[in-house]
């Protein structure tokens, strides 16, 4: 087992280096991104140019250059932007952590509570109307764009309610919990509803179909059989072995959004975590900073992937030879 | 996504066509999925008569700019993009619905075109382009998994790595990038030239992120059914890998990789909308649904419908297959079937 | 929404933006400025383009501005944002200043650090500047020769984007551009503490040398400021603020700076508010939002589209419009097909319909069609119109008929042409509308968006042979050779460079000789001058290396409670003169 897990740990710090190795490559390989001539300024002259790309290491060849950016981002923790000069990105990464982790867990509490309530309530009431109408809503929250419901969330509660019905709702952006957590609440309530809207989808439709199952097994008879409450054998016997693969997949779902998935989500709201860092980044083609944020992300993607791995090898010895 | 593989002797008895037949009698019993099935051919027809009800109905170009053009309505002849004409006098606003079939039924975008007809004609690229990836999909991780899971080894190795740098690889960034790169200088691949407007740029794209999705539940599938006496017996009798591959492990997983497509489908469809989102995708003056919603964004504020339309469709033709796709999967998981009628 | 790429048009690359112009509305040719609302409501601002003293009972309070993004480095003498230079007037001086004014006049320049104008010497090639006594930096320390000397020197240090373009003329500037960490100026600029005078000398006389002392770039640092870009990190001022802390994830926060105090109303007015707070990170759409709610005071970023017409309706004592000098043009690549023939570049002039540009880009009141290089009211511009249905002098309508019998006349028809535009809302509707008229017009088109981030260099580079895109041009200072010179001369054509400012690649010995001439006539006589730079223009127009499209316009949209709205011509609205009491 131990055995395992280091070749598993082994294998997934070989999966961050591609990555980086990737995001490297395809940021040279773009046409029109060196960086070199958005340094200088517009109009720089050849001089003022070829000073520039030496003092930032651009004339060296693609190896070097990659070695480099790799030991200040990881060794010495002080990789700068290529845009916003003199900023640097391990602190900027830290900083908009805290952010990300408030939608994301807030949005998780949600998504969790809704999705168990309706993913119980249509597998308790089969054949009922309740069924298909939550059904129903679970397959809307997960066919929505997430970013489209953002901004129509936002056209109504910004601007064509604002006056009305929404007017306790603040603008967009974030305020730091410890700031004041009324607000912090507030202002990452439409965020975490709608963030929740597709997971709460997704985690309903599974959890009625495991239940469904469940509720058919021999046990659950057995029980019923015995007089148990119907309610105790939902909640003890049914929940109970539905919740393996949702709490596996959870935990694919955390780390992902963690790492920045709830991109267009940070973005549409205007909450600056990590999402919204690469996004910026992107727009600005700013080097340093996505590589700071993929690798970032990338993290916790493996690391999610490898606990899942090991824990399903803990209890399934067959995936331990593979 | 998680919960398909099946355990492994149900999947031994599905090597007969018999349970297909079954299960294609129980989707066609199944009145939601055939409800979803009636609305994605009406999406589908609605969409190809694009041209018909472009040139035929509303009598518009819908890929040509018509920024100074004129309409006429309730008898008056109004420009379709509007200066504003009061105060200041800033901003244009194009023309709202007219909730006429025949010209403007939802009004005009920033270019002065018929969204209605853009609106037809985006559908056709969106389902073009989330069915033809998702199928792409498919094909790609099907053989990837029976490769994986049945060579193992030093093959499975190689195979698992790359499938894990591809799920780790933020899809926006690879998007982005690979925008950058292929819009501006189109792709080379040995003699054949994809332009940089190509749909095949975006079907690729869209195509290759999910693979991991397929790929892993196939893996696993064939890991365990590897272990059955059937093949065992197959490989004992001298079969080639090929033949083991092709006639004993391909049919053993096609139902659940079935199970996948129109769900895949759907995912595609909202993916493909959030890259147009991150302008890439469908190349203007070309439209899909995705890019329709973000010219639209300029306009949220003074003409919501050329933003909200779109999206409807994209809600509508995801949850049908959404729908579609849970039809098909009741009537071909074997386990939900089996254990609900033991 | 505002995820869309909404890169401002002015700054956003680290590249563009600059400087500024046009009439704040009071002056005498922009009686359009502000539109129909222009009589009343901007009555705040409009105006007065001499502030009266200053008035002490609007002092203090705290002035929030909004930015979707920061703009980069804080370093005055690297950083070439209009975003920053704005603010920059507010915290640093150059030996000489323009104005702070608005109108017109804010194109003076006038002596800053300086006691006065400089003493011109050697057939102007010697400029000898007498430093004011007292005036401190934020740190306490007095401002002396010696720092005038190191400020000059890291220019080339830190490899300013203008080391090159405005401070080559400087003796010894040569050499500092090849080996930056060697440079000396000790024969082109010398201090002397005793008489607290410094002489600059140039190779060759330059008339406009005195606005490139009044730009950021040639602000005066402490001696021993880093010699390389400060980045993030603050450098002393001598303005009325100084940085209190700058992320640009979050803010710039510029409280009072404790030192200063006013000794040129002109040059460095005292500021009204004790902090200004730019907070970056929002939405354009939530920007706009926030100050019609109150919630913050200004917007740096171009309102969206969807929400003009609300501000001109709506808030019109809030919005204030003024021209820009500044340029929106089609560049058209003249060494390759098809813009290689002239009639196929003139075909695209005759069939732009500039109205419908200016429509795409917020309605009339916010551009102006143009067809000559130099934009309105700048020196040396002329009303020519040589593209235009029914003559004259102003451009009127588009004649596609026209154009399409030169596209065949110039056997380029059918042929592929690829548009390169930003893929942000404004530019990239532009460009569908323009790929759709080149299509109608003979061509078969494709339009190409790309990241506005790597756009500007991207058609710079003759290695990507980009036939024809859309770009823009803000001046740095108001001198006409700042437009013909810099955009359309054959030292601006670099092969396989992303720092090639001449994008169509025009280079015509003839015209180049004659930009020479009026360069050389400018030292002695800059009304002549004028009219040589007009004759360029329209030279250059008959050969049609590119299709200027219209002048834009600024609109500033304040909150309720600012008062006293100023616009310098130069660097745009006047932050430290905004009132928030």
């Amino acid at each position: 087992m131990i055995w395992f897990i280091g070749r598993r740990l082994a294998a997934a710090a070989l999966v961050l280096v591609a990555i980086s190795m990737l995001v490297f490559l395809i940021f040279f390989a773009t046409p029109g991104v060196d960086p070199a001539a958005r340094i200088a300024g517009r109009n720089a002259d050849p001089a003022t140019l070829a000073q520039v790309r030496q003092a930032f290491g651009l004339d060296r060849p693609l190896p070097i250059r990659y070695l480099l950016l790799m030991r200040h981002l990881v060794v010495d923790r002080d990789l700068t932007s290529y845009v916003n000069r003199g900023v640097k990105v391990v602190p900027q990464i830290l900083q908009a952590v805290p952010i990300t982790l408030s939608l994301v867990t807030g949005a998780a509490v949600l998504w969790l509570v809704l999705g168990i309530a309706m993913g119980v309530g249509a597998a308790s009431r089969q054949g009922t109307a309740v069924d298909p109408v939550i059904v129903f809503l679970g397959v809307v929250g997960v066919s929505i764009p997430v970013y489209w419901l953002g901004e129509v969330v936002n056209l109504i509660t910004q601007s064509r309610l604002h006056n009305s019905l929404f007017s306790w709702v603040p603008p967009l952006g974030y305020v730091g919990l410890t700031t004041d957590p009324w607000q912090w609440a507030l202002h990452l309530l439409f965020p975490w509803l709608t963030l929740a809207m597709l997971y709460a989808g997704i985690y309903a439709r599974i959890l009625r179909s495991e239940m469904v199952v469940a509720l058919n097994e021999d046990y659950v008879r057995t029980a019923r059989a015995k007089g148990i409450s119907e309610r105790r054998i939902l909640i003890r016997h049914a929940l109970r072995t539905s919740l393996i693969p949702i709490v596996s997949l959870f935990g694919l779902d955390f780390g992902a959004l963690i790492g920045g998935a709830a991109l267009l989500t940070e973005v549409v709201f205007g909450l600056p975590g990590i999402g919204k860092l690469t996004f910026d980044a992107l727009e600005n083609v700013d080097l340093p900073v996505i590589m700071g944020c993929v690798l970032y992300a990338a993290f916790f993607v493996v690391l999610a992937n490898a606990i899942v791995d090991v824990a399903y090898a803990g209890l399934d010895p067959r995936v331990r030879r593979a | 996504m998680v919960s398909t593989d099946p355990p492994a002797e149900q999947t031994a008895a599905r090597a007969s066509p018999g349970p297909w037949r079954t299960a294609l009698g129980q989707l066609v019993r199944n009145k939601a999925a055939m409800a979803a099935l009636g609305v994605l051919v009406v999406i589908t027809v609605a969409c190809l008569g694009a041209p018909v009800y472009a040139h035929s109905v509303a009598h518009t170009d819908p890929f040509s700019s018509n920024i100074s053009g004129t309409t006429v309505i309730d008898g008056k002849t109004v420009q379709l993009l509007q200066p504003s004409s009061t105060g200041l006098g800033l901003g244009v606003t194009p023309i709202g619905p007219t909730w006429n079939p025949s010209h403007y039924f939802l009004g005009v975008d920033n270019q002065g075109r018929d969204v209605m007809a853009r609106l037809l004609y985006g559908g056709r690229n969106s389902l073009l382009i989330s069915l033809t990836s998702a199928l792409m999909c498919c094909v790609i991780a099907t053989v990837l998994g029976l490769f994986a899971g049945y060579f193992g080894g030093f093959v499975d190795a190689i195979l698992s790595r790359v499938l894990d740098v591809v799920w780790a690889f933020p899809v926006y960034l690879l998007a982005i990038s690979l925008s950058i790169v292929l819009l501006t200088s189109g792709l080379d691949i040995g003699p054949l030239h994809i332009g940089g407007d190509s749909l095949l740029l975006p079907i690729a794209i869209i195509g290759i992120i999910y693979v991991p999705y397929v790929a892993r539940p196939v893996r696993g599938q064939v890991m365990v059914l590897k272990e059955r006496e059937f093949l065992q017996a197959s490989v004992g009798l001298g079969a080639s890998d090929l033949r083991v591959l092709r006639r004993e492990l391909l049919p053993n997983v096609l139902p659940s990789v079935v199970v996948f497509l129109p769900l895949m489908t759907a995912l595609n469809m909202l993916t493909e909308s959030a890259l147009s989102f991150l302008s890439i995708g469908v190349q203007p003056p070309n439209a899909s649904w995705g890019t329709i919603i973000n010219d639209g964004l300029g306009l949220l504020y003074t003409r919501p419908i050329v933003t909200v339309a779109p999206g409807l469709a994209i809600v509508i033709a995801a949850g049908a297959l959404n729908v579609l796709g849970d039809g098909v999967r009741d009537a071909l998981d074997p386990r939900a079937r089996l254990r609900g009628a033991a | 929404m505002s995820v869309r790429a909404r890169i401002s048009f002015v700054a956003a690359s680290a590249a563009l933006a600059l400087s500024v112009s046009a009439c704040s509305g009071s002056s005498p040719n922009s009686a359009a400025s502000s539109g129909t609302g222009s009589t009343t409501p901007s009555g705040s601002s409009a105006g007065s383009s001499a502030p009266a003293s200053f008035q002490s009972q609007h002092k203090g309070g705290t002035l929030h501005l909004l930015a979707k993004a920061a703009a980069g480095t804080l370093d005055p003498m690297v950083n070439y944002t209009l975003q920053y230079w704005q603010l920059y007037q507010a915290m640093y001086d150059g030996l000489l200043s323009f104005t702070k004014v608005g109108g017109q006049q804010s194109f003076t320049v006038v002596p800053d650090l300086a006691e006065s104008m400089p003493k011109l010497t050697d057939g102007g090639r010697t400029y000898t500047f007498t430093l004011r006594k007292g005036i401190k930096f934020s740190t306490g320390a007095t401002v002396t020769p010696a720092d005038v000397v190191a400020s000059f020197t890291r220019i080339f240090t830190v490899s300013s984007p203008t080391a090159g373009t405005f401070y080559n003329g400087i003796v010894g500037a040569d050499a500092c551009l090849a080996k930056p960490a060697t440079c000396s100026l000790a024969k082109g600029v010398v201090g002397d503490a005793a008489t607290n005078t410094v002489t600059i000398h140039l190779k060759n006389a330059d008339p406009e040398f005195p606005y490139k002392l009044a730009v950021p770039h040639a602000t005066i640092l402490p001696k021993g400021s880093p010699v390389k870009d400060a980045g993030s990190t603050p450098l002393p001022t001598t303005g009325p603020y100084k940085v209190a802390s700058y992320d640009p994830n979050r803010a710039l926060k510029l409280v009072r700076n404790p030192y200063y105090s006013e000794w040129s109303h002109l040059a460095q007015p005292q500021a009204y508010s004790d902090e200004i707070d730019e907070t970056f990170g929002l939405t354009v759409e939530s920007e706009v939002t926030a100050v019609e709610n109150g919630q913050a005071d200004w917007v740096y970023d171009p309102p969206p589209a969807d929400r003009l017409n609300e501000i001109g309706t709506k808030y019109t004592a809030q919005a204030h419009v003024n021209p820009l000098t500044a340029m929106w043009y089609l560049a058209m690549n003249t060494n390759l097909a098809p813009f290689s023939s002239p009639l196929a570049r003139q075909a695209v002039n005759w069939a732009v319909d500039r109205a419908a540009t200016v429509r795409l880009y917020g309605g009339t009141n916010l551009a102006q069609p143009v067809c000559t290089v130099l934009p309105p009211a700048f020196p040396g511009h002329t009303d020519s119109c040589q593209y235009t249905k029914g003559g004259g002098s102003t451009w009127k309508a588009a004649d596609v008929a026209k154009a399409k019998q030169l596209v065949q006349q110039s056997g380029t028809k059918g042929q592929q042409v690829a548009i390169v535009t930003q893929d942000d809302e404004v530019n990239k509707a532009i460009g569908e509308y323009l790929q759709s008229l080149l299509t109608s017009i003979g061509y078969r088109a494709t339009l190409k968006p790309i990241s506005a981030n790597i756009q500007f260099t991207y058609i710079q580079n003759t290695k990507n042979k980009v036939q024809i895109s859309l770009s823009s041009w803000y001046q740095d200072y108001p001198a006409a050779s700042d437009f013909l010179n810099v955009l359309l001369s054959c030292a601006s054509f670099r092969k396989g460079s992303d720092s090639s400012i001449n994008i169509a690649g025009f280079c015509n010995k003839s015209i180049d000789a004659k930009m020479q001439q009026a360069l050389i006539t400018e030292r002695t006589d800059t009304t002549a001058a004028n009219a040589q730079w007009g004759a360029v223009d329209k030279q250059i127009m008959t050969q049609a290396p590119m299709a200027p499209l219209f002048t834009p316009k600024l609109i500033d949209f304040v909150s309720k409670r600012v008062g006293n709205y100023q616009f310098s011509k130069q660097f745009y609205m006047l932050v430290s003169q905004l009132w928030v009491k």
